[in-house]
């Protein structure tokens, strides 16, 4: 363990190297550089995002916990995962938005302080994906609370969630 | 068996599965007998509506007996008016969930049940909603005025502990993490947790109804969506199951590139919870570290199949792609992840703080885990050596050379090392598959479904036993698609695991059963 921490605290470089695996076009790379800078701007130098899961399956929690690991380490940008609606920017909501859910939903949207943003984040939040038109669905986040930006995806990559961010960003900043 | 033999007013065998159907008290006193006398374990329990086919609903109860590679399932039909059955959760009480659920979703009353609560349907459902009845549908009129709180209402009680000094939490169902919804109750005196009761089902989607109306090939992309990390296991359980009805044979090919998949789904479950733990223990260097190797398995997943969550491979009949193209990428990422793997757990075993909050932590105890059915990693902790690769050999696990392993002590430890076996063994399965080439195209034609036939499809997901039932109606669509995540059985024993350990560490027992809400809610 003590080795662990010291090997991390001497070595300048990556301990835990970037995957191959992580695939990532030029130009999408070139406008994540100016990223944090827009993110500092718009917000204050921080995005914090409530996630809401309102009936998904669950894979797109997990997409969203990825964002978090080592790997693609989102809170480098200045975003990051809160525990309370109340200390949120933005909601990010998952799943078809089951009728039990529903209140709860609300209730979070609600307890958020304004000016609050919401993304529609997976097939399921954009309009039930395929629950769509099941008796316990509402079809989609749009139909209980507004919606400000959607992520396409079942569930999307965390590549995509990060994408459909600046897509965001893009939609504040007007560009 | 002769003693329910002889009650049988009818009996049926399809493959390995043999039907008997009693009648009236016949059905408890089979249950009670094949439940206390041959051991047996009870897999799960639904309901039909099957009045298009013969004008009755019928009550399915599913056992398996150890050493055996037969599913007895007991039958009993019920007829209008008569719409009550007894209830066998007094003698057998893993059944508890399974008749409130019958309850809920049928109408079917079973006479003696200790607890007369909604389970699925919440306060949004007015009372007398059936949905899974095939004469039930909603109308526009009726969504606008249901929602939590506005329509009639069975209020839910939840259960009181009084007593000096005990006082409230109520958590969710929103929560502090990224994780799923529900509600708990802790009943707490000073840090002890006194009692716990979790209200789940906040994520029930309708999916069994779902599966009704979209058919069954599209069924294949919905049993994907079931619960997000265990999708291959529940697709593979699902087309098993609607190709055991049509009499379908896959594939030696597309049975090892589906034996593989599932264990590349245990391996990044596995590896991904014993890192989760961590998180539970606040060992951030662990955390990090499960994180890291999760994420190289979900991209080799994504290179074999084209998904993170292996979605889109299975499809009935077979397979889409063969993954065995990808040999030598599969055998060195898997080389470099076992490698990676041995070092995180040496670091977590090297670590006193760590080892020492898992150990006598979250104990569930043989008997109660015996009781409630409880299944995967959770029963074998617990002194329970069920695993169903070796007690319904399927796929290619019969031909394969591996052994389930069981621990006894029950607590969050265990939870972790029978979580690295499994890993361990899944690796060994692998390689071993990887080895050998096999005969067969990737997908068999498919047949016509035959009207009013069924069978059960089943594997081992990550997360433990899991089951499929599929019935067709005369033109060969739906007429029932029951499904029984491991979740199901699992979540009931949270609270048994919890009594009496501090408020802090629920995190790290939940986090050691690893539950999926999802999946549990359908
Ligand atoms: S969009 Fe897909 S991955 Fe996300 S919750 Fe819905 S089914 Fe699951």
């Amino acid at each position: 363990m003590i080795k662990e921490i010291l090997k991390n605290i001497i070595s300048k470089t990556h301990v835990i190297p970037f995957p191959e695996g992580f695939r990532i076009s030029p130009e999408e790379a070139a406008k994540g550089m100016n990223f944090q800078e827009r993110i500092d701007k718009v917000f204050g130098r921080s995005l914090r995002i409530r996630q809401v899961d309102a009936g998904s399956c669950n894979a797109c929690e997990w997409e969203c916990t990825a964002l978090t690991n080592p790997i693609y380490d989102i809170q480098r940008f200045g975003i990051d995962f809160v525990a309370s609606p109340r200390h949120a920017d933005a909601l990010l909501v998952t799943g078809p938005i089951s009728r039990q859910m529903e209140l709860a939903l609300k209730k979070t949207y609600l307890a958020t302080p304004e000016p609050r943003l919401v993304i529609a984040c997976g097939d399921c939040a954009i309009d039930g994906g395929i629950y769509k038109d099941s008796y316990a669905v509402t079809n989609g986040v749009a139909n209980v609370i507004p919606v400000d930006c959607y992520i396409p995806g079942c569930p999307p990559t965390p590549v995509g969630i990060i994408l459909g961010l600046q897509q965001l960003l893009d939609k504040l900043t007007g560009e | 068996m002769d003693y329910i033999l002889r009650k049988a007013i009818k009996t049926k065998e399809n493959l390995n599965e043999i039907y008997m159907e009693v009648s009236g008290y016949d059905f408890r006193d089979s249950c009670v007998y094949i439940y206390e006398k041959k051991n047996a374990i009870l897999r799960l329990m639904f309901a039909t509506d099957e009045r298009p086919v013969d004008g009755s609903f019928r009550i399915y109860t599913v056992f398996s007996i150890p050493g055996d590679e037969r599913l007895f399932i007991i039958v009993l039909s019920l007829k209008e008016p008569d719409m009550t059955f007894p209830s066998i959760t007094p003698y057998i009480p893993a059944a508890h969930w399974y008749e409130r659920e019958i309850r809920d979703m049928f109408g079917l009353i079973p006479e003696g049940h200790p607890d007369p609560r909604r389970l699925v349907l919440h306060d949004s459902f007015p009372a007398g909603s059936y949905p899974l009845r095939k004469d039930w549908n909603v109308i526009e009129r009726d969504m606008k005025e249901w929602g939590e709180g506005k329509a009639v209402k069975e209020p839910y009680k939840f259960m009181e502990v009084e007593g000096e000094g005990i006082y409230e939490i109520p958590v969710g169902p929103v929560h502090a993490g990224i994780i799923e919804p529900g509600h708990f109750r802790f009943s707490a005196v000073g840090e002890t947790i006194i009692f716990l009761e979790p209200r789940l089902f906040y994520t029930h989607k309708g999916t069994e109804k779902h599966f009704e109306k979209i058919g069954f090939t599209e069924g294949v992309r919905l049993s994907e969506r079931v619960s997000g990390t265990s999708s291959f296991s529940h697709s593979a359980a699902y087309c098993m199951a609607v190709e055991r009805m049509t009499g379908l044979d896959i594939t030696e090919n597309a049975k090892a590139i589906r034996t593989l998949l599932l264990e590349l789904e245990r391996l990044y479950n596995h590896i991904g919870d014993i890192g989760n733990m961590c998180a539970g223990t606040g060992l951030a260097v662990g955390y990090a570290r499960g994180a890291v190797i999760k994420e190289h398995l979900m991209q080799l997943n994504e290179r074999l199949t084209g998904s993170r969550y292996l979605r889109g491979i299975n499809i009935i009949g077979g397979v889409r792609k063969d993954v065995f193209i990808h040999r030598d990428d599969l055998i060195s990422t898997i080389d470099a992840v076992t490698k990676e793997y041995k070092e995180m757990m040496k670091l977590l075993l090297d670590t006193i703080s760590h080892v020492e909050r898992l150990e006598n932590t979250g104990k569930l105890s043989n008997e109660i885990a015996r009781k409630l059915g409880v299944t995967g990693v959770a029963a074998r902790a617990s002194g329970i050596n069920d695993d169903m690769r070796k007690a319904h050999p399927h796929l290619l696990y019969g031909r394969l050379d591996f052994e389930p392993h069981s621990m006894s002590r029950g607590d969050v430890f265990a939870r972790m090392m029978i979580r690295a076996e499994e890993t361990e063994c899944s690796i060994s399965i692998v390689n071993s598959l990887l080895e050998n080439s096999y005969k067969g195209g990737l997908v068999a034609e498919m047949k016509e479904i035959p009207p009013y036939s069924s069978a059960f499809g089943y594997t081992e997901s990550p997360r433990g036993s899991m089951f499929y039932w599929v019935m067709s109606d005369e033109n060969g669509e739906p007429l029932r698609v029951k499904l029984r995540a491991p979740s199901y059985c699992n979540w009931p024993a949270v609270p048994f695991a919890v009594h009496g350990n501090i408020v802090p560490d629920f995190p790290l027992c939940n986090k050691s059963f690893n539950l999926s809400y999802s999946g549990c809610d359908m």
